[in-house]
């Protein structure tokens, strides 16, 4: 593989992070991040819509015409994501999560990461990188959400995908961890641990 | 070719569109029927725990065979009944009303149509009868047990589509809220069959709600109570020539029920 996809795949996870660098995606990342389980089926519908949107856009880019090239991709990345709300709702194990979701499942239209990404990176690429990019930065939104979820879950209901780890030495849950502000505050420890990692996202 | 021509563009986007809803419609009625058995897996689990079979966490860890398992186990009888009380028909027992289908019914209730009103009876006794109206995001929906032939509620479990986390969604992730209709009841005489109190329902000296029919309201959840509180009246005025037929036939066996039912009298009275 050589150096230049390797940087498209592992920018977005860390260096180049949708969320905590690019600060998009907020809004889902505060409201899915109760439990474990929630954010990980969110994670993965997000990597499958920006990856299928980011390879279904570039190969058709020299076809859209200029003028309505937002309207070509909204219709592309509302297909994907109505088709991940179809497949989730058909499933027994996910049918549950798809309802606890509700909303934001559709709402994933809106996440910015994903029109984002096709108009800065899938409509000047080769299919395969921006099928790539488009994974990658699912995955980085996916990670930050997780690492959220993790903390919110233990501290809030003391479990880890619905699984007591807590409980049992008498942990009383932290109703606040369950409550958006906190995910907000969690977030921006994240930010901060970047920040002193990578010294180069500092405002001087 | 000139792809910022009119034509071009004009052409452009009613292919795309043309071929998005194909595909969505393909796959849409390709999954209909495993969605459609998740659902009524879904809406079974909601009656049975309404019923005080199981909590619904339990039934989603069962999975959706064995759910079905224990409802054919369980359920004795199902029909439906009109406004006017009496039986319409039969209902076959894998037969269940979810959302979609109490949406229609909501309409007809609303002067549509003769609504058609479904009645579970399971074994023990229990019937159980769902309700559905509007929340304050979307709608709200339920299913509320009875004991065997009275106005005394032995359950409910409630659902919302998008009510607020944290706020409105507590009809339905608050078990203390749903406990708190256990053991009251429905006036099905009354204007108001049942009320959802902001500020508190009566309470006696010990704290503990009396035995009527007002619950507490959700605190920073109006809307979505007084939805719910109008979901529950429209639907029980409705039922209630049938329960009426139903506690009067019964209350010369149980005389607990008599008492039940008068104090119910007085108290509409007062109000």
């Amino acid at each position: 593989m050589d150096a230049k996809l390797k940087e498209t795949i592992l920018n977005p996870i860390f260096k180049g992070n949708p969320i905590t660098v690019l600060v998009l995606g907020i809004c889902s990342s505060l409201a899915v991040t109760v439990t474990l389980k929630g954010a990980l089926v969110m994670a993965l519908s997000v990597i499958v819509v920006t990856g299928v949107s980011s390879l279904i856009l570039s190969l058709l880019r020299n076809t859209i015409p200029g003028r309505v090239r937002i309207i070509v991709q909204l219709v592309v990345v509302a297909m994907m994501v109505i088709l991940v709300d179809q497949v989730l709702k058909s499933f027994e194990a996910t049918y549950a999560i798809d309802k606890q979701l509700s909303v934001y499942i559709g709402l994933i239209i809106t996440n910015c990461i994903v029109m984002g990404r096709i108009e800065a990176f899938a409509l000047g690429n080769k299919p395969w990188p921006s099928f790539l990019d488009g994974v990658a930065n699912g995955a980085g939104y996916g990670l930050i959400l997780l690492i959220v979820a993790f903390f919110r879950e233990l501290l809030g209901s003391g479990t880890l995908f619905g699984y007591d780890v807590l409980g049992w030495m008498g942990y009383v849950p932290n109703n606040l961890v369950i409550l958006p502000p906190m995910a907000l505050i969690l977030l921006g420890c994240i930010v901060w641990v970047q920040r002193s990692i990578q010294k180069d996202l500092q405002e001087k | 070719m000139n792809t910022n021509s009119n034509l071009y563009t004009v052409i452009y986007t009613t292919l795309i569109v043309v071929v998005v809803a194909a595909v969505l419609a393909v796959v849409s009625q390709s999954l209909k029927g495993r969605q459609e058995a998740n659902e009524k897996a879904d809406t079974i689990s909601q009656m049975m725990t309404a019923a005080g079979f199981g909590s619904k966490e339990e039934f989603g860890k069962i999975g959706n065979a064995a759910v079905l398992a224990r409802y054919a186990e369980e359920i004795d009888r199902a029909f439906v009944v009109g406004p006017d009380g009496q039986k319409v028909a039969d209902l076959p027992l894998e037969k269940v009303y979810s959302p979609s289908e109490l949406k229609k019914q909501n309409y007809n209730i609303k002067g549509a149509d003769t609504p058609e009103l479904p009645v579970f009876i399971f074994k023990n006794g229990v019937t159980v009868v769902p309700v559905y109206g509007a929340g304050l995001w979307g709608p709200v929906w339920g299913y509320i047990a009875f004991e065997p032939g009275s106005n005394v509620i032995k359950g409910a479990y409630f659902d919302h589509e998008s009510e607020t986390a944290g706020l409105g969604a507590k009809i339905k992730d608050d078990p203390e809220f749903q406990h708190s209709f256990d053991g009251e009841m429905i006036d099905f005489a009354g204007v108001n069959p049942f009320d959802i109190v902001k500020g508190g329902a009566p309470k006696d000296e010990a704290g503990k709600s009396l035995v009527d029919n007002k619950i507490d309201a959700i605190t920073g959840a109006t809307m979505t109570s007084r939805g719910l509180e109008n979901a529950i009246d429209v639907w029980m005025a409705t039922y209630a020539k049938y329960f009426l037929a139903e506690v009067e036939d019964s209350s010369d066996d149980v005389n607990a029920n008599d008492d039940v039912n008068g104090d119910d009298a007085k108290e509409v009275k007062e109000d």
